[in-house]
């Protein structure tokens, strides 16, 4: 922001009152400067001084209304140079140009050209947006009132390009109630172009030789009131017109020079008049640097094709997955009787096996399900990709109305669901198909899923001796849970009892999740030693406590939790234990038979979009609940973070929770791709802090695809970061050592543990 | 008071690269403003265009412009003396698809001997593009650097597989220009980087590809990559991002779907080799205004436009 603590406390009363809450005055101005407190806390600042500090923290670039209903369209409002700093927002948007010098059958042939073009590219409607009509300098307003309504009949949203005050005037009162774009404005006629926009209620659009004379009428404009602009930065060339484009919305964003913070225009039909190449080549070059609205002469599909995939790719949120839509996808000129192949909707899963069914020939029907764009064992592990959402989606696309064949192939790594998706879907015979994409081809080729499918079909059972379906939404029988018998081994490590009350940084053991193979197998047979084995060695490391990933086990979640909480707790002393599972029947069941000695449960995890109500569950449980700071995606910054936060808060404190039981997740990110967020989740930890929450997270999360060597080093960093930025508890790998030690260390830098010689040891 | 716009010119800058010899060498790099940025600081070197050949020769350039520009032609040497003509061109870039294992499966001594010819033929700087398998790659390499010592070649590229081999030979052995190859991933980029100036080929002979794709195709990686590595090797000085990026446009391009349906599959869509040529063309000027000091391309409709485009805007 532009505006200085200091400059602030110039400004402010120095009267060290304390009515706002701070100590002084200059404490109070320099936490208004970060934006931690608003300025009307205090109730003697001057007018002068709100009036500065409002327009500091007004967005760079203003955020402009254009058109009306199926032709509305938002323009600006970026708050970065680069996409990777954080998203770009509003995409940039194509006109085609009318002149009143064209005759009527060009106007009506452009016009016809144009609407050919208006396709569908990944969920996006592409097409040109606005009609471009210019009149030149003589234009008669007849003319150029009668070309701007033709426009208006097309359908689309209208920019009326003409720096005659006479003529403009009467083409903008004739289209008004369309909100076209007035594009006239020059430093010779901006204060009448001005009068007729602001009367029209329109958009005025800013010319100028270059970006200081532009700079100059805009400043003009803006003192007379009128803050409804665009700039148009078209220059003499190509060359200036870049230079215009990139120092308006540079000194924007960059230099917080409001005055420039406007969406800009690029006529690129003037700058290669008939080059319908280099008018591709040019609209490339500002689709990447800051053309908001880009004027051609024409648009074909092959200008159309490259442009619109441009477009789309520079203007997806960097933090967000590419998704898929959901979906039947015929490959290789599949029919409806050609066997179906599913998979999620993450996009690189999507193209990996997409690519290798065409390169197989085979024909088939690839199925695509919502997995919030997770891959395949995330989106499994997360119970995002569940036999549920598997026959939701079914359902939801009536795949078995549009298909004929009965033969689904899931993919090899979550063959666990093979059970339950025959058990939904009992038509149907599910075969496992491979688990990398890179052998699809051979498998397709021969024709091993029409093999497994055939012995599928043989051995189903009958139909009535299918299992009992129990709804999903019946409450729990606590009293038909049966499992195993638990035997008590001992594995010559035991569990510490706990002073629940300790400030001690909380370490939750990660080591026993479904993802791996080993406790996978172990999980679906009920075979204690690999859980046992991996609770041992976790304990003796010192991990405070345990994490149980259960997968989503649709089919016996209740069963498996209740035996794992009891397998672990009656070995270990009453180890406390983080219930990890999309499966709330299992949280409650193994809730059910959980012993408090060590600490309450942890339900893992809540977030503030579809597993909101993770915190109800705990809640009813009483319970602590790790409470994952984003509702869809990553959040973009701390501000969408502490909303999260303050809303799953709110829940959590009116269902009865305190708010020691709300653990906050901040959602640790990889340094290799998101290196430049890593201060952000910092901070993060440290506006928890401050409001006195309790925080955890997936901290080795940060290291990801770093070499074996450089990871403990890598989590030891963050960890000793995050604990002075006041992080409560991490989940972890406790058996890396280096990692455990900064934590011990860092407990006595805070005071949380008396010092002695040997504090690494106990 | 009159509006002054800040300048952003770094100090840091781009390595300037030298490929070939004698009049028709080039330099590409050298800048110390983001690309195309020249109200910030003058940029001496304009970004260059390669054309792409591939050593099976017309068999891959089933396209009608290039049937037509190609007239006549029937060997790689004859094509890369054509290439040479092409306006806006200004390198040679040899691709030696046929070398693959999986494929047509070229002998290493075939593919020098071509080398050898279009070497022969040409007088511009020459870049050997690899078939992709590291191992042949890496033998290829080093016998085409050989074979071609004082010619200031470029090979593209050394990957993480290779890296050693290839930069033994090519950068260390033979003098020649190594480039360093990752995909979209600025870490492995900086990390290749570090590797082969550790094994001693100084980073005035290096350049980098950090990946391509064609626009539409998953480019946002390739255009926040490009984005990312300028701004790390000039707002941050990080010399070991300083190498100029040649990037390979054509193969990416001439193999998605706008290029490759026919006009009788997609009727509204319009001619195919339009197509073709637009896709090349919006690619090449996207990898060029996020920070390509070199594409390789292929059609001489495109390399014609592309060449106007950076005339236009230096």
């Amino acid at each position: 922001m532009a505006v200085k603590g200091l400059d602030i406390f110039k400004l402010s009363p120095k009267t060290n009152c304390k009515d706002c809450g701070s100590p002084t005055c200059m404490a109070f101005c320099m936490k208004v400067a970060q934006g931690a407190v608003p300025i009307t806390k205090c109730p003697h600042m001057s007018q002068e001084a709100i009036a500065l500090l409002s327009e500091a923290t007004a967005p760079p670039m203003k955020s402009i209304e254009v058109g009306t209903g199926d032709n509305a369209h938002k323009l600006g409002g970026e708050t970065v140079l680069f996409r990777h700093e954080k998203t770009l927002v509003s995409r940039n948007l194509f006109a085609v140009t009318l002149c009143c010098k064209m005759s009527d059958e060009e106007v009506d042939a452009k016009l016809a050209a144009m609407a050919k073009v208006d396709y569908e590219r990944i969920g996006e409607r592409e097409f040109v947006e606005f009609l471009f009509v210019h009149g030149d300098a003589d234009a008669a307003p007849e003319k150029l009132t009668a070309l701007a309504q033709k426009a208006v009949a097309a359908n689309r949203a209208v920019i009326i390009d003409c720096e005659n005050v006479e003529a403009a005037k009467a083409a903008v009162e004739a289209i008004k109630d369309t909100k076209p774009i007035l594009n006239g404005a020059t430093a010779a006629n901006y204060a009448q172009m001005s009068e007729v926009a602001q009367a029209a209620g329109v958009v005025l659009g800013v010319k100028g030789a270059n970006v200081e004379e532009i700079y100059s009428t805009v400043e003009a404009l803006e003192k007379a009131g009128n803050k409804n602009l665009v700039i148009d930065v078209t220059g003499a060339n190509a060359k200036e017109t870049l230079a215009n484009a990139v120092l308006v919305r540079r000194s924007a964003l960059k230099d917080g020079v409001r005055t420039l913070g406007y969406p800009s225009i690029v006529n690129i039909s003037v700058l290669a008049k008939g080059d319908l190449h280099m008018q591709t080549a040019l609209a490339s070059l500002f689709t990447l640097k800051y053309g908001s609205i880009l004027v051609m002469e024409n648009m074909t599909y092959a200008e159309a094709l490259p442009l619109y995939g441009l477009r789309q790719n520079i203007y997806t949120d960097p933090q967000k997955p590419m998704k898929v839509a959901p979906g039947i996808y015929p490959m290789n000129g599949a029919t409806a009787d050609d066997p179906c192949m599913l998979t999620v909707d993450f996009a690189l899963t999507y193209f990996l096996v997409s690519g290798e069914i065409e390169r197989s020939k085979v024909p088939v029907n690839l199925l695509i399900t919502d997995a919030s764009g997770m891959s395949v064992l995330t989106a499994w592990a997360a119970g995002k990709f569940s036999s549920s959402s598997v026959k939701k989606f079914f359902d939801e696309f009536d795949i078995a109305g549009k298909i004929n064949s009965r033969t689904l192939v899931i993919p090899g790594k979550v063959a666990v669901m093979k059970g339950e998706i025959g058990d939904k879907l009992p038509d149907w015979n599910v075969v496992v198909g491979t688990r990398e994409a890179v052998e699809i081809v051979k498998y397709l080729k021969d024709g091993e899923h029409i093999k497994a499918a055939e012995a599928a079909a043989k051995s189903a059972p009958k139909k009535e001796e299918k299992k009992e379906v129990v709804a999903d939404d019946a409450p729990l029988d606590l009293s038909k849970i049966v499992i195993p018998e638990i035997k008590v081994v001992d594995m010559g490590v035991t569990y510490k009892q706990r002073n629940v009350e300790s400030k001690k940084f909380v370490t939750i053991g990660e080591r026993i999740h479904c993802i791996s193979p080993v406790i996978r197998e172990a999980m679906a047979t009920f075979n204690p030693e690999p859980i046992l084995k991996r609770a041992a060695e976790q304990i003796a490391a010192g991990a405070t406590y345990l994490d149980v990933k259960i997968g989503p086990a649709e089919s016996n979640g209740p069963e498996l939790m209740t035996w794992a909480v009891k397998l672990l707790q009656e070995n270990f002393n009453n180890v406390p234990l983080a219930l990890d599972t999309a499966n709330k029947k299992a949280i409650e069941a193994g809730i059910a038979v959980y012993n408090r000695t060590n600490g309450k449960p942890i339900v893992n995890s809540a977030d503030a979009g579809s597993r909101i109500s993770y915190i109800d569950l705990a809640a009813a449980n009483d319970a602590i609940v790790v409470a994952l700071c984003s509702a869809d995606g990553i959040a973009k910054d701390n501000d969408e973070r502490m909303l999260h936060c303050h809303h799953m808060l709110e829940r959590g404190l009116s269902l009865g929770m305190e708010s020691d039981d709300l653990w906050f997740d901040p959602l640790f990110l990889v340094v290799k791709g998101m290196q430049d967020k890593q201060m952000d989740v910092l901070n993060a930890i440290k506006l928890f802090a401050d409001e006195g929450l309790k925080s955890t997270g997936g901290l080795s999360n940060n290291s990801n695809g770093a070499p074996k060597n450089v990871r403990p080093i890598m989590d030891s960093a963050l960890v000793a970061m995050a604990m002075m930025q006041g992080l409560t508890s991490a989940i972890v790998n406790p058996n890396d050592r280096r990692l455990m030690e900064t934590i011990k260390s860092c407990d006595i830098f805070k005071n949380n543990e008396l010092y002695s010689d040997s504090y690494l040891d106990v | 008071m009159a509006f002054v716009p800040k300048k952003q010119a770094f100090n840091a800058s781009i390595n300037a690269v030298t490929l070939g010899t004698g009049d028709k060498s080039i330099v590409i790099g050298g800048e110390n403003v983001l690309p195309f940025y020249t109200f910030d600081a003058p940029i001496e070197n304009a970004p260059k265009i390669g054309v792409e050949i591939s050593d099976l020769g017309m068999e891959e350039y089933q396209v009608p412009g290039l049937q037509e520009f190609y007239a006549g032609c029937t060997t790689p040497a004859e094509m890369a003396k054509k290439a040479e003509t092409m306006e806006g061109a200004s390198f040679l870039c040899l691709h030696f698809e046929g070398a693959d294992p999986n494929g047509h499966n070229k002998s290493v001594e075939e593919c020098v001997q071509v080398a050898k010819d279009v070497a022969a033929a040409t007088t511009m700087p020459l870049v050997i593009v690899g078939c992709k398998n590291a191992e042949k790659d890496a033998e290829l390499f080093g016998k085409v650097a050989e074979a071609l010592q004082g010619k200031n070649i470029l090979v593209l590229s050394a990957r993480e597989e290779n890296y050693k081999a290839v930069g033994a030979s090519a950068g260390m052995a033979y003098n020649q220009k190594v480039g360093a190859e990752s995909a979209v991933d600025i870490n492995l980029a900086k990390q290749l980087n570090v590797l082969i100036s550790q094994l001693g080929v100084p980073a005035s002979s290096v350049v980098m590809n950090v990946g391509s794709a064609a626009v539409g195709y998953g480019y946002e990686y390739v255009a926040s990559t490009l984005d990312r590595v300028k701004a790390a090797a000039l707002a941050q000085s990080d010399d070991q991002l300083q190498m100029p990026i040649v990037t390979p446009v054509s193969t990416e391009t001439w193999g998605v779907k706008e290029a490759v349906m026919s006009e009788a599959e997609m009727p509204e869509w319009g001619n195919q080799e339009e197509r073709g040529v637009e896709m090349e063309i919006s690619t090449a000027c996207a990898c060029l205004a996020s920070g390509s000091d070199a594409v390789i391309m292929r059609h001489p409709a495109a390399i014609a436009t592309v060449a106007k485009f950076i005339d236009a805007l230096m």
